[in-house]
């Protein structure tokens, strides 16, 4: 081998040679210099070239080189792998330093796997890489909901509650109990990343095959997400980067009644149901809030509000990002610091979350270059105040307050008194549904905001390592690291003694809860990374321990305040105990080794094969160790002899895998152990007829199962990379399939078994299929650059097996109030929803009498479809009505520069995936409490004379026939395609910013959700929910417009 | 080169280290609850035997929510015997709307919980009773000891089989030993069921804890168990006669309240007429769940004057009103008091005047219903329209059987929840004049009318003390009570058949809204069942609110029980199966 290298160099030189005699004596000189990376210090083995000769150097291990060019013109032009090319033209200079910045795409991209790094083109498995860049351009301010639409394979279901964390899902599911990936920090697993600014992250991989992430053995079942953070670089540079803005909630539902179209509804209600108007004795029969129910246009009482209840709870929100990082570096050292404060407002009233976090990084060589010890540490400390605005569930103030609260119901009463129901109602108290009867039961959620404003939530959380890295000899280093979480929390929640409403609080309480817990790993591995000639091996070892779950807290409740002051909040103020209890959990321990040896040969054909072995305490010791392999490989086509004639393709590289992952997050660490225990609320009682305290009891509370094991995946991966059209086009092609085997369920038992807790067992079965594709363009014409990128996503989730002589499972998405719409069935995907088809109306007596025996049938309601011909409509005759899952989800970036101009833009969507709109429960059919309704209800409901129309009769029935079942009528169309920002940016010309020593300073205007092409009612077609039972729309807190303007400055 | 030594050397000591304690680093103890093995001493015992005796409420945070399978049987008894309806408004809780028009299906979810429940209740029993075995076996208890915690063990088995069979009748019998995965439905259980309540007949009177079953309590239960499952009045009758002169499970003396009011003031819970109430704690920690949560739905509506403020649900049927109409201090047997409906307040606004019925009525009716103009406990006269949730859908009446005092407020109820529903009313399971009743049932069957004639009238006459009517403010009669006692001869007590259908009003009058109406029909035949249940729909029907309600309803025979839950018909892998009839 180094003969051949020198053989060529001597060839080279004489070739330099023999061209450059005929310009001997021309302009001809000797250009020096230091070529260095961007942060690193200097660069050796970096190409320079004189541009378009042949002519060349190669910098020397301190990073200088020595060329002689022909003149004046002559352009340099320095390459190296890893990093972008770089053109210098000479002219006068005699010396040309040049930094050379990191590559941020392509083949020769530095990719962070498991343990250890590649460079892209050596990977053999399907690995996806977000830009750090992409994880900040929407200005969501946490990782899970910046990495929507960035990676292909990756689904990602987010909310518009401030901080909120978005569900993240790899290549469909594979478990029924957890299918959140394992988030890899700075070789810390965790399970919360919503804590790490993603301003302080420098690069994201994602492990998607088997090939890539069974390395992460029983926990890489569904996926594993590498982050690594920031680190320092040579020099000093300090950067600022602000934002602030607006989120605006919008207009709210559009299809919901005033208050005298309400009064309208009611009487065309008691219309339809033939309500008489006169009692037997020939009086009026009197409505409580409209006076005589005969009256076609009912009048208002004198203190009618017109309440839109959804402007009422919201407001424009403000939201402001700061970050400060910096960074210093020597030869030996390197820190990065950096500083990060988010205020952001919830659009719902007196809602915030405000984060602060910190990071340090720092590293150090010393011993000659051959250890380097370093850390990584961030805290993040996190204050928020949700009020009881979850993202979906009834009671919500966006479900109840939207969807539930009569327009009529003045938010503040402000006329003369008036004796209420539940109250004497004088000007300045709070409106409600306890001034008449009939009002519903829905809360002032305005009241209950405003009053909850002192209540607050607060989270410290640290997540850090600590390593050491020793050379032990050329190409084969040690790496130890220990790393771990620590996080301590606290919620305080006071309630109110209520007037207002219909439903009262009758005792204020104070509820404090307060907990810490921790986890810590030990990795220590040993790393060969080996070239002998055309042969590069890349061998990974290691040990590793962990353990997690640690966790104990206390949550106590009491009652009966004496003053509701803030200052006054402390437990014992209270005078009575309602609830006083304190958490326990089991941690688990994980002891582990591997390997995963990495070989290719002329860079054209690679191998890899990967062994994990994981001991779990969740597992009894029968099955207490897991063994996951995997195989994978890759043959770069494109340097093949043959395809030389190929020059449209640059490079294409076919790949494939196979291996087996596990999961155990499905099983309780106590799953293995029968136990018995007993809670005041289960087991206690009075038995010597206390009236306020009960007697201690116990009950079994858990049925062990001493014999369940690993939940193991197999995966299948094909794809193909290549770069196409002078390396403008990049795709990225994988087809997979990934079936879980030994899957994790408790089968419900019988009841006669009695209720303690079920154990998991290795029972069920399911498996997904998919593409994931990625397209990108990137151009440059004149002034004008453009870079596009396409990502598609697609998975296709198939259940096999449950329990033996169980098909189904049925569980409920917060439609509680008629069952369960979604059922988990073989043969069908998970989550999909089942009920009965409508197929009309009945439209009158003789139809009902000639259709299949309905319960409730009449002209006006809902007519099922008798699918098994029975005659009548019975449970068997339901059947799959919808699927929330999506045929594909997409995103589209495209970025265009002009001159110091940036424009870009990135859209998601999400096409095929049905939802179940639970608020038309609420608002469609009068008897689903006395809530608000729906203009659908009110003008286009069924009447004799408007026979045309899917929306039901107008009736006070709630019957089989109505709104007590689960039936398609909730079931639309939930695809969508939202334009989650659109970015304008304008750099400042750097002669004009050097000049006050600034590198650079930019500033934008961006509009996130600007717009949401859509077809669904509601008001965000984006749900996420428990996998078993998503895509129920019980009160979706919306993504909403913002408006956002932006500075980022470096020095 | 020394320098490459010492880190392969630390190096191999790192994984030398880590190699060492391999086993023991996977062997993680769970925290927070107990190994069965902790649990053999009395005070392990004594919990579960807690444990078991708590689900005598019907309810756990395990299931539901409670008023699925509360012991009141307010659904299952009262609104399936048409005593009461669903109350609150049309689409709530609307699993209720089948199971009171005679229409639900297996697949009703209230039925599933109904079943959980109670079987979550014997395998308590059977738990205990291995435990105590395994405890007896390792010497760590007396055989007296182990005797009581068995007996008592076998006895609740032996009630919370009974509630099940009053439900389905084709049950499956579990007790220790019983293989949950073979169990079927297919034998007649009644003996099973009968030899484990007669355990308790070994009871002492004296359990020392008034929440425990006692002599007493066993002796009606296991008459209850004959009437009911096998008709044997003669068998039942010695017990009730010995069960009348019984104590309270602490051994106090049981009897007649003078007032019949009294008897459901939560001071009273544990009264001299309650012969075994189920005991309700309120701010016990629990977040109410001891705190009679199965019947937090059952207040009236209307907040800050009314009790409990949720959740109108349980509002009594017109029909049940007006069976209260007397017509010289006696019902109206021959059911004419439909002809006379006792006036109410529909459709009639709050601030319109209202003049409540003048006629003779029961003055037991205004301590069972709430009803405008008549006062409530404390409450004030109950204003009408805006103490109901929705009128048009569910009629003029409030229950007030387990209703709470305004002054009782924050003492008996609980303030650690949503509601102030939640009270220590525990519900009277048994109570003295059930007890005088079921032993004039038993007396009639067998032919002692004069017997039967004069409990009745015990039950009568203490009804009569106008001491315990409801007073308005100024401490007249609330309303035109006229109550007097049976006539020494003559009808009713002059056939068998008669003193039947007088027996039979009493329960209805005496016992009306406390859980056992439905399971009284059940117990008096299948055909007296449907033609009483029918007879009572074709009347609630011609209310203006009982189109909506009752639309088109009846019964059948099959309406004599209730469906097997086919959650578990499923769940039981073809072993069990669904009733005859369903």
């Amino acid at each position: 081998m180094q003969i051949f290298t020198n053989v060529r160099r001597f060839a080279l030189l004489i070739l330099s040679m023999v061209l450059s005699t005929g310009f001997l004596l021309a302009q001809e000189k000797t250009i020096t210099g230091t070529v260095t990376a961007e942060g690193e210090g200097p660069l050796p083995g970096v190409n320079v070239t004189v541009q378009g000769t042949t002519t060349g150097a190669i910098t020397d291990v301190n990073g200088t080189y020595k060329i002689t060019v022909p003149g004046p013109d002559a352009v340099l032009v320095f390459s190296s792998i890893g990093y972008q090319n770089q053109s210098v033209t000479v002219g006068s200079q005699t010396a040309i330093n040049v930094v050379m910045k990191t590559e941020v795409t392509g083949l020769s991209e530095v990719v962070v796997t498991g343990y250890t790094t590649q460079r892209r083109r050596d990977l053999t498995g399907s690995v996806g890489v977000v830009q750090p860049a992409e994880l900040t351009a929407v200005p969501t301010g946490n990782v899970s909901s910046a990495l929507q639409g960035r990676a292909s394979g990756v689904t990602v279901l987010g909310n518009g509650q401030p901080g909120a964390e978005a569900k993240v899902r790899i290549r469909g599911f594979s478990s029924f109990q957890d299918n959140d990936p394992l988030y890899i920090v700075d070789g810390v697993p965790t399970q919360d990343i919503n804590s790490l600014n993603p301003q302080d992250i420098q690069s994201l991989s994602v492990l998607k095959d088997a090939g890539a992430a069974s390395i992460y053995g029983s926990r890489a079942s569904n996926g594993v997400i590498i982050i690594t953070t920031k680190s320092g670089s040579k020099g000093v540079s300090v950067s600022y980067n602000v934002y602030t803005g607006w989120q605006d909630p919008g207009k709210g539902p559009t299809n919901l009644l005033n208050t005298q179209e309400y009064a309208d509804l009611t009487w065309l209600v008691n219309k339809n149901d033939n309500v008489p108007f006169y009692n037997p004795d020939g009086t009026q029969v009197i409505n409580p809030i409209y006076g005589w129910i005969g009256n076609a246009t009912p009048t208002l009482p004198s203190w009618a509000g017109n309440t839109n209840w959804y402007k009422a709870i919201t407001r424009v929100a403000s939201i402001t990002n700061h970050d400060v990082s910096m960074s210093a570096g020597n030869d030996n050292s390197k820190f990065y610091a950096g500083f990060g404060a988010r205020m952001q407002d919830g659009i719902v009233i007196y809602t915030y979350q405000n984060r602060y976090t910190g990071r340090i990084n720092s590293e150090f060589t010393f011993l000659g270059g051959r250890v380097k010890i370093g850390e990584n540490i961030t805290g993040t400390y996190t204050t928020s105040q949700s009020n009881g605005v979850s993202n979906l569930g009834e009671g919500s103030p966006i479900q109840m307050g939207t969807y539930r609260g009569q327009p009529i119901i003045p938010v503040k009463w402000t006329g003369p008194d008036f004796q209420g129901l539940s109250h004497l109602f004088t000007a300045g108290d709070w409106g409600g549904t306890g001034i008449v009867a009939q009002l519903g039961n829905a809360s002032n959620e305005v009241a209950d905001l405003t009053r909850a404003k002192d209540n607050f939530f607060w989270n410290l959380r640290l997540v850090g390592s600590t390593y050491l890295d020793a050379k032990l000899m050329q190409g084969l280093n040690f790496r130890s690291t220990i790393g771990g979480t620590f996080f301590s929390q606290f919620t305080q929640g006071y309630t109110f003694i209520t007037y207002e409403n219909s439903e009262n609080t009758g005792a204020n309480s104070l509820r404090i809860r307060t907990d810490y817990g921790s986890d810590w790993v030990w990795s220590n591995t040993l790393t060969l990374n080996k070239t002998f000639g055309q042969h590069k091996i890349l061998a990974v070892a290691g040990y590793e321990a962990d353990e997690y779950g640690i966790r104990r807290g206390t949550d106590g409740t009491r009652g009966n305040y004496f003053t509701d002051d803030p200052n006054y909040r402390t437990l014992d103020n209270g005078a009575t105990i309602n609830a006083l209890g304190s958490y326990y959990d089991t941690p688990t321990t994980l002891l582990s080794q591997f390997l995963r040896a990495d070989y290719s040969f002329m860079d054209k054909y690679m191998l890899s094969a990967t062994v994990r072995r994981d001991g779990s305490s969740r597992f009894g010791s029968a099955y207490r160790y897991g063994i996951f392999p995997s195989f994978s490989a890759a043959w770069r086509v494109s340097d093949e002899a043959f395809f030389q004639g190929v020059t449209f393709i640059n490079d294409l590289k076919i790949r494939g895998s196979w291996g087996t992952m596990g999961n155990q997050l499905a099983v309780s660490p106590q799953n293995q152990f029968y136990s018995y225990g007993g809670s005041a609320s289960t087991s206690f009682y009075a038995v010597n007829g206390q009236f306020s305290a009960s007697n201690q009891g116990f009950r079994p509370t858990r049925i062990g199962n001493p014999d369940a094991k690993w939940e193991t995946n197999v995966t299948t991966d094909i794809g193909f990379e290549a770069t196409v059209l002078n390396n403008k086009i990049g795709i990225k092609l994988d087809w997979y399939q990934k079936k879980t085997k030994d899957l994790l369920f408790n089968p419900e038992l019988p009841g006669i078994a009695g209720a303690a807790t079920r154990p998991y067992i290795n029972i069920a079965a399911m498996n997904n299929k998919g593409l994931d594709g990625e397209l990108s363009y990137k151009d440059q014409w004149g002034d004008l650059g453009f870079d596009g990128s396409v990502v598609l996503t697609t998975y296709k989730n198939n259940i096999d097996k449950i329990a033996n002589g169980v098909t189904f499972f049925d569980q409920s998405g917060g439609t509680t109030r008629i069952g369960t719409a979604n059922r988990n069935m073989v043969g069908h995907p998970m989550s999909a929803f089942f009920g009965y088809q409508v197929i009309g109306l009945f439209q009158s007596d003789a139809e009902v009498a000639s259709s299949p025996t309905q319960d409730g049938a009449e002209p006006g309601f809902f007519k099922y479809a008798d699918l098994d011909g029975d005659g009548a409509i019975t449970p068997a005759d339901r059947t799959f009505i919808g699927d929330p899952n999506p045929k594909f989800t997409y995103g589209f970036n495209l970025s265009f520069t002009y001159k110091n101009f940036d424009l870009s833009t990135f859209l998601y969507g999400s096409q095929g995936n049905d939802i179940f709109n639970w608020n038309r429960w609420w608002v469609d059919f009068w008897p689903s409490f006395q809530g608000q309704k729906s203009t659908d209800l009110l003008y286009n409901s069924w009447t004799p004379d408007n026979p045309n129309t899917t929306v039901p009769k107008a009736s006070n029935t709630s019957n089989f026939s109505t709104n007590t079942q689960v039936t398609s009528y909730y079931i639309e169309d939930g695809s969508y395609l939202r334009m989650r920002t659109l970015e304008l940016g304008y750099t400042l010309p750097e002669a004009t910013t050097n000049k006050v020593n600034i590198k650079s300073l930019r500033v934008y205007l961006q509009a996130v959700n600007l717009f949401t092409i859509t077809k669904y009612s509601g008001l965000d077609p984006e749900l996420g929910g428990d996998d078993r039972a998503f895509g129920s729309d019980t009160g979706n807190y919306p993504l909403v417009k913002n408006w956002i303007i932006g500075l980022s400055l470096n020095f | 080169m020394k320098k490459k030594n010492i880190f392969l050397i630390f190096t191999f000591a790192v994984l030398a280290i880590l190699g060492s304690c391999k086993e023991d680093f996977l062997k993680v103890a769970p925290t927070g609850s107990l190994d069965q093995s902790l649990l053999q001493t009395k005070q392990g015992l004594d919990a579960l035997l807690v444990g078991a005796y708590s689900m005598i409420d019907g309810v756990s945070s395990q299931f539901g929510s409670g008023w699925e399978s509360t012991a009141s049987n307010w659904v299952w008894g009262s609104i399936r015997g048409m005593e009461a309806n669903k109350g609150t408004d049309a689409g709530d809780q609307p699993d209720i709307n089948p199971i009171q028009t005679y229409t639900e299906t297996s697949t009703n979810p209230y039925l599933n919980v109904k079943w959980r429940e109670i079987f979550e209740a014997v395998s308590r029993c059977n738990n205990l009773i291995t435990i105590t075995q395994q405890t007896l076996d390792n010497g760590k208890i007396s055989q007296a000891d182990a005797d009581s915690y068995i007996i008592q063990a076998k006895t609740l088995r032996g009630w919370y089989h009974f509630v099940a069979w009053r439900m389905w009748k084709e049950i499956p019998y579990l007790d220790e030993t019983t293989n949950v995965n073979e169990v079927k439905n297919d034998q007649d259980v009644r003996s099973l069921i009968l030899a484990d309540l007669q355990q308790g007949l070994n009871l002492p009177e004296d359990m020392g804890a008034i929440g425990k079953f006692n002599k007493t309590v066993s002796q009606v239960l296991v008459a209850q168990a004959m009437m009911q499952m096998n008709q044997d009045y003669a068998g039942a009758l010695p017990l009730l006669t010995s069960a009348i002169a019984g104590t309270k499970p602490d051994g106090e003396a049981i009897g007649l309240d003078p007032k019949y009011g009294e008897i459901f003031d939560i001071e009273n819970r544990n009264g001299i007429e309650s012969v075994y109430t189920v005991q309700y704690s309120v701010n016990d920690g629990s977040g109410a769940w001891n705190a009679g949560a199965g019947e937090v739905l059952n207040f009236p509506y209307k907040s800050g004057g009314s009790p409990g403020g949720c959740c109108g649900f349980f509002d009594p049927t017109q029909e049940f009103v007006n069976s209260f109409r007397t017509s010289n201090g006696l019902p109206l047997l021959d059911f004419s008091y439909n002809n006379d409906p006792v006036k109410n307040d529909f459709g009639i606004a709050i601030d319109a005047p209202f003049t409540a019925d003048a006629g003779e009525l029961d003055p037991r009716l205004d301590w069972t219903v709430g009803r405008r103009s008549i006062p409530y406990w404390d409450w004030g006269p109950h204003t009408g329209a805006d103490w109901i949730r929705d009128q048009t859908y569910s009629g003029p009446y409030n229950p007030k059987k387990q209703v709470y005092k305004k002054s009782q407020e924050g003492t008996y109820t609980d303030i650690s929840s949503w509601t102030s529903g939640y009270t220590a009313n525990g519900y009277r399971m048994i109570r003295y004049a059930d007890v005088l009743l079921l032993l004039a049932e038993c007396q009639i069957e067998t032919g002692d009318l004069g017997s039967a004639r004069d409990n009745i009238n015990l039950i009568r006459a203490r009804a009569a003390n106008s001491d315990g009517w409801v007073k308005n403010e100024d401490g007249t009669n609330a309303a035109n009570y006229v109550i007097n006692q049976y006539p020494a001869t003559g009808y009713p007590f002059d056939t068998q058949a008669n003193a039947r259908i007088a027996l039979r009003m009493e329960r209805k009058l005496e016992l009306g809204t406390e859980g056992h109406r439905y399971f009284d029909l059940q117990r008096w035949g299948t055909d007296y069942l449907v033609t009483e249940l029918n007879r009572a729909l074709a009347y609630e029907e011609t209310m203006p609110w009982g189109t909506a309600l009752y639309g088109g309803a009846t019964a059948g025979p099959e309406d004599a029980t209730y469906p097997i839950p086919q959650r578990q018909i499923d769940l039981s892998l073809g072993n069990i199966t669904q009733n005859t009839g369903h």
